[in-house]
């Protein structure tokens, strides 16, 4: 039965084409960034960053690379965008619309529908940060040829690793980023417990991360950076590290699942006592 | 089938439900009555589930709805006054998910439904096309595909055209005849619930006003239309010879308790009244809701 009611709730959201807007603007981003990369001379600055550090950048232009550095940015920005907007729209559209109090005129109790929907966010999540990945890697295939994966964020990372090794991280990586995308979808679909509109939901759940991703960034606070969700959010960064550092994936693995949970457990508790009024 | 023991709910300081009991019996077809804002959707949403009282209780049968909602709502449909559906999907597809969270559907029962509300052939089209009509009768089909014995219908007819309003009646008619189920309508329009219903409460400022059946309303008290000369006159001697307990309009008198039409003819004609016409006169339901509204007026 919670099986059924599961793929229910999966149909409701991959039926909306707006669940779609996130694939499609990830595709069109990743295009075009790819293909202004390609035909550009972008890819030179690339090349003597490679060969002032010892490498050869014939070895590391590969599909990897170029579908590394642009979902680097597209994590950053666009994944919080979507993932609070299907996670604020789960509950408080239906309440909007008026589907909810259809709902809830069923035997269903308000815990076991929360817990539906909110799985049914986590799989929108996870297939939204697989095919950034997978899409990232099949639209690079045509224009580079497969090499290993050069990783860098400036003064934050500089990675090499070869072909093979760079698959697997840019794999980990990918399947790492759908807990950053589950977690953003988490604290949207809190909001959308609330009373409010499902477009206060997601711009709450988006000021959060944005106020976090502030702070972490103000230079003065550097210290305090565990204690923002942004610096857990960006674990899958840490896949690119070399050595990766397993304690601190873990730590940041095990508060986002914290975090998961209190924003659940907080959104059924704030659920649980609204009145339901057309 | 219904029980409702002092139920209670405030919004803030405002009482939206005061105290109301009331029990609706299996077989009936009960009219919850009142203004917009008397307390219909609270009560209702209360009896759901969907609204927390601030003090008392509602019963389905055996189940307290607070405390064992699940079981309470197992063998409840309920259609809301503006359906809302996920537009994007087919109808069928819609009844599938919202009747999946009662018990697990069965195709066959699906197309059975579909065909009783009247949708075989429209069911695989998208819910962005139905007509107003079609998207009342497809919250029918999702109400009943889980085979309740009591069906909730919050202002049912709100919305629609006048032809639509006349197919949502004889369906509500056949609900209760076809399919024997226990029908509890809230309404604000009191021929519908005149047409339909066979008991009714009636709220006002979210208090129970009048519970009873709808023979007791039409009788209402012994109201006798008499049409004579010097009406007053009449009255004056008949009320001293305790006859009579009450008059009004100059038209209509009150018979006391256990007087039959004809003494008072027999007695009008011995004291030389000339009578024009006499008779027992029914209390239309309006009639009834604006003398109960007279004496309980809202603010």
């Amino acid at each position: 039965m919670f099986l059924i009611q599961l793929r229910h709730e999966l149909w409701k959201l991959f039926g909306k084409k707006r669940t779609y807007m996130g694939f499609a603007m990830f595709f069109v981003a990743q295009v075009v960034i790819l293909m202004v990369f390609r035909f550009s001379r972008a890819s030179r600055g690339m090349g003597d960053l490679l060969e002032t550090n010892g490498y050869d950048i014939t070895a590391f232009l590969s599909p990897l690379t170029a579908a590394c550095f642009t979902n680097f940015w597209l994590a950053y920005l666009l994944l919080p965008l979507y993932g609070s907007l299907v996670g604020g729209d789960l509950v408080a559209k239906e309440a909007e619309d008026g589907t909810l109090r259809m709902i809830l005129a069923r035997p269903v109790s308000r815990t076991r529908l929360l817990l539906l929907k909110w799985l049914a966010g986590a799989a929108f999540s996870v297939v939204l940060s697989l095919l950034l990945g997978l899409t990232g890697l099949l639209i690079g295939l045509p224009f580079f040829p497969w090499g290993g994966l050069f990783a860098f964020v400036p003064g934050e990372l500089f990675a090499v690793f070869p072909a093979d090794v760079g698959l697997w991280r840019y794999a980990a990586a990918h399947l790492l980023m759908s807990v950053k995308a589950t977690t953003v979808m988490g604290l949207a679909f809190f909001f959308g417990c609330l009373p409010i509109k499902p477009a206060a939901a997601t711009i709450m759940a988006l000021s959060f991360i944005f106020l976090n991703f502030i702070l972490m960034n103000i230079p003065w606070f550097a210290d305090l950076k565990p204690w923002f969700l942004t610096y857990h959010l960006n674990l899958w960064q840490q896949m690119y590290e070399s050595p990766i550092r397993w304690t601190r994936m873990g730590e940041s693995l095990s508060l986002l699942l914290g975090f998961n949970a209190t924003f659940f457990a907080l959104g059924a508790a704030v659920f649980g006592l609204r009145d339901l009024k057309s | 089938m219904i029980r409702l023991k002092d139920l209670t709910k405030r919004f803030g300081q405002r009482l939206a439900v005061d105290a109301l009991t009331l029990e609706v019996r299996r077989g009936d077809v009960f009219g919850l009555l009142g203004h917009n804002g008397a307390g219909k959707s609270t009560s209702i949403g209360m009896l759901l589930g969907q609204v927390w009282p601030s003090s008392g209780e509602a019963w389905i049968g055996d189940h307290e709805v607070s405390r064992d909602r699940s079981r309470a709502l197992a063998r409840v449909g309920a259609i809301f006054e503006a359906p809302a559906f996920y537009d994007y999907l087919s109808g069928w597809r819609n009844v599938e998910i919202l009747a999946g969270y009662s018990s697990p559907v069965s195709q066959q029962r699906l197309t059975e439904v579909f065909e009783w509300v009247g949708l075989s052939g429209r069911e695989h089209q998208v819910v962005r096309t139905y007509s107003h009509g079609m998207r009342a009768r497809l919250a029918l089909a999702q109400a009943l595909v889980p085979d309740p014995e009591l069906l909730i219908l919050d202002e049912p007819t709100n919305g629609l055209d006048p032809e639509g309003i006349h197919e949502m009646r004889a369906t509500i008619r056949r609900l209760h005849a076809e399919l024997g189920l226990t029908l509890l309508l809230s309404s604000h329009l009191l021929t519908e619930v005149e047409q339909l219903c066979n008991r009714i409460a009636v709220l006002n400022k979210g208090r129970k006003v009048f519970e009873g059946g709808l023979e007791e309303v039409q009788r209402g008290q012994d109201w006798v239309f008499l049409q004579t000369d010097a009406f007053d006159v009449v009255v004056t001697r008949l009320t001293a010879e305790g006859l009579v307990v009450g008059a009004r309009d100059g038209r209509r008198i009150a018979l006391a308790s256990g007087v039959p039409v004809s003494d008072v003819v027999r007695r009008l004609v011995e004291l030389g009244h000339p009578v024009h016409g006499i008779g027992r006169e029914t209390l239309t339901l309006e009639e009834f809701y604006l003398s109960l509204m007279k004496e309980t007026p809202c603010s």
